[in-house]
């Protein structure tokens, strides 16, 4: 393959993270050549403008570019972006890369994987922390799993779009590690309401419980973040909680199949699943707080 | 940021439980004063500022009635070399916070059940008492740091020596112990009847704060007290709230630990879950230090739990105690907390495989596998 830092990158799916990540690339001028792809077409033109190729389908960004890396909306995207017609995989030779870093459950990212590598290509499975800020910036997260060779061919893409990646270890590895984080931050934000709860209820400013969780161990962005929210009841989403719940769900199923306790995983599920019953599906899971309200 | 005293509330919105006042006594109001707080910037308190106050909807913790405040004598406000001090249990907690008080420059009179653990204090300059009474007779005013309620109750309530039996008008006893908001207000109604004020004063922070003067003390109860120790506090603490009447406090305090005892349960499924499924708990404590959920109490925690090591900061039998009565709290005002009950369950079966005396990080092991898993690091 060629030295690095002449790599020729492409990227399918510009939605607003997407668009962000393969901006950061094409700005880092550290590749030959940047070729875009997204299924509504016009997403292409403002990187194009910047200086980016576009390709009329993803199998031609792939017959075009050492590596190629996806970033799809959900299992359902990133399947139709390499299985459909003209899909990644069309475009898949000896050689090629395919990087997706799309957040999908560990049965999609097998599937992918084990086609792009059975037409020869190599393939990395390259989920996210972060939302849209830390896209922009350059300062995600980056959970790497697959083939170790083209994970560290793409550590100088890594290292423009996010902040730390790791390798984690053979394809589904990745999408375990988003799980199993996903998972804490579930049932963290569970016991969070449950907290704010209590100290209502018990005659306590919530801001003070707030501040109070903001000055020690236990402090984390995401209770600075969402407290307030949470405080005002509105809860706008940034992540919604149909996901988390979906998250907490997938967790929970691998510890049966383990045989994992996982009992504060499991009653932090039934929180959302309250709130989901409650019409709260599609705001941020911090609406979980609904429940203990219940 | 000062909140002055809030507007009189309609009875309509009065809780039933222990918290609702006589329907004779005065408005009830609360104060929530946020005094010096000399930590480094807090990022979110724009964002906490910025939220627009709500109307109290309920009556905070009720006052003492004012006639019973008329009572105290003026307190003198403590200062090195000029104030005595007594300081009761001198536990994990106890003894780095007595430390901190000598190297302020107070004279400190320390009391310990076992006296033996009086040692290295009384070397380093304290004056170590015969009984608790004996320390509290001696000083201006006493802190307590005792391990539960029980033992809250029988070093300030046991006849002939207990702490009380020392206090007068003019004396304060500060109650560091974490217990029941009930507990509290025994302990400060027989403080009360001896002439003496009261403060209930449990703490946020264990081990390493307390020996760093790092400590957050959440207090309630006389707020004359609680100005007369505030150099003192500041010489333990790096910010102190001041909640209302006593109660609040210990109530403040069971809601932040039962947060915190979810959250390492949480995080020790987390770790456990992964084990399970081939992935490395370090890069877990990495991914997660990296993130939304990053917290100091998992960086600090993760790679000892990660090789299953539990020394002690806050001892898991404590731990646990507190769940039991946020949970206890959580009945009193019929708040549902099925996340907190999981977690404090798994507290219980760690206990019940004698690691009560282990950090509750060892909560791992109620969900770990029994046997070392191989070659995991």
């Amino acid at each position: 393959m060629a030295d690095a830092t002449k790599l020729s990158v492409g990227f399918v799916g510009l939605g607003i993270m997407g668009e962000a990540m393969a901006r950061n690339l094409l700005k880092s001028g550290l590749f030959s050549s940047v070729t875009v792809w997204n299924r509504t077409l016009s997403k292409c033109d403002a990187l194009v403008a910047e200086g980016a190729l576009s390709a009329p389908t993803p199998a031609d960004v792939v017959a075009a570019c050492d590596v190629t890396f996806g970033m799809l909306a959900d299992p359902e995207a990133a399947l139709a972006a390499v299985f459909n017609e003209g899909g990644v995989l069309a475009g898949i030779s000896a050689g090629k890369g395919y990087v997706d870093m799309s957040t999908v459950d560990e049965a999609t990212s097998t599937k992918i994987g084990e086609a792009v590598t059975a037409k020869g290509g190599k393939f990395v499975e390259g989920p996210v922390s972060g939302s849209k800020k830390p896209a922009i910036d350059g300062q995600l997260v980056i959970m790497g799993a697959g083939d170790k060779e083209l994970y560290e061919l793409v550590q100088p893409a890594f290292a423009v779009m996010g902040k730390k990646s790791f390798y984690l270890g053979a394809t589904g590895a990745a999408a375990r590690m988003k799980l199993v984080v996903n998972m804490v931050m579930g049932s963290m934000m569970g016991a969070f309401c449950e907290g704010m709860a209590l100290a209502d209820k018990s005659g306590l400013e919530q801001t003070a419980l707030l501040e109070i969780l903001g000055l020690g161990a236990m402090a984390n962005p995401m209770f600075a973040m969402k407290g307030p929210g949470i405080m005002q009841r509105a809860y706008p989403p940034a992540f919604p909680l149909k996901h988390q719940q979906k998250d907490l769900r997938l967790a929970l199923a691998l510890g049966d199949a383990l045989n994992q306790p996982l009992p504060v995983a499991a009653a932090a599920n039934e929180a959302y699943k309250t709130a989901k019953a409650l019409g709260r599906g599609d705001q941020d899971f911090a609406a979980v707080y609904e429940a203990t309200q219940k | 940021m000062a909140l002055l005293s809030r507007a009189p509330v309609p009875a309509l919105t009065r809780r039933s439980g222990p918290y609702t006042a006589p329907p004779s006594a005065p408005p009830q109001f609360g104060r929530h004063i946020r005094h010096a707080v000399a930590y480094g910037p807090a990022p979110f308190s724009a964002a906490v500022a910025a939220v627009p106050r709500a109307p109290a909807s309920r009556p905070l913790s009720a006052r003492p009635a004012r006639s019973a405040l008329a009572c105290h004598a003026e307190l003198v406000v403590a200062a090195p070399s000029k104030t005595v001090l007594g300081f009761l249990g001198i536990g994990i907690m106890g003894v780095a916070m007595t430390r901190n008080l000598i190297k302020a420059g107070y004279q400190v009179v320390v009391w310990n059940r076992n006296p033996d653990k009086c040692k290295a204090l009384a070397e380093e300059g304290a004056q170590v008492a015969a009984s608790p009474r004996e320390a509290v007779a001696a000083a201006t005013y006493t802190f307590a740091m005792l391990s539960d309620p029980e033992a809250a109750l029988h070093v300030a309530l046991r006849a002939g020596d207990g702490a009380v039996a020392g206090l007068a008008p003019g004396k304060g006893y500060v109650d560091v112990s974490t217990v029941d908001a009930a507990t509290s207000r025994t302990i400060a109604s027989a403080v009360r009847a001896a002439g003496a004020a009261f403060l209930e004063a449990p703490v946020s922070g264990s081990k390493g704060p307390a020996e760093q003067g790092k400590l957050i003390f959440l207090t309630a109860g006389d707020e004359a007290l609680f100005t007369a120790v505030s150099a003192p506090l500041d010489a333990m603490g790096k910010a102190k709230f001041f909640l209302g009447a006593e109660g609040a406090g210990a109530n403040m305090k069971l809601v932040v630990n039962m947060v915190m005892g979810a959250m390492m349960a949480s995080f020790a499924e987390g770790l456990a879950l992964a084990d399970k499924v081939g992935l490395r708990q370090q890069d877990v404590i990495d991914v997660i230090g990296l993130g939304a959920i990053a917290a100091p109490m998992f960086a600090l925690k993760g790679p000892a739990m990660a090789k299953r090591a539990y020394a002690p900061a806050f001892p898991l039998k404590h731990q646990q105690k507190d769940m039991r009565l946020a949970l206890a709290l959580g009945d009193e005002v019929a708040q549902p907390l099925p996340t907190a009950a999981a977690a404090n369950a798994l507290y219980v079966a760690a206990r019940r495989q004698g690691l009560g005396d282990s950090d509750f990080s060892a909560v791992l092991e109620a969900v770990a596998e029994q046997q070392a898993a191989a070659g995991q690091q």
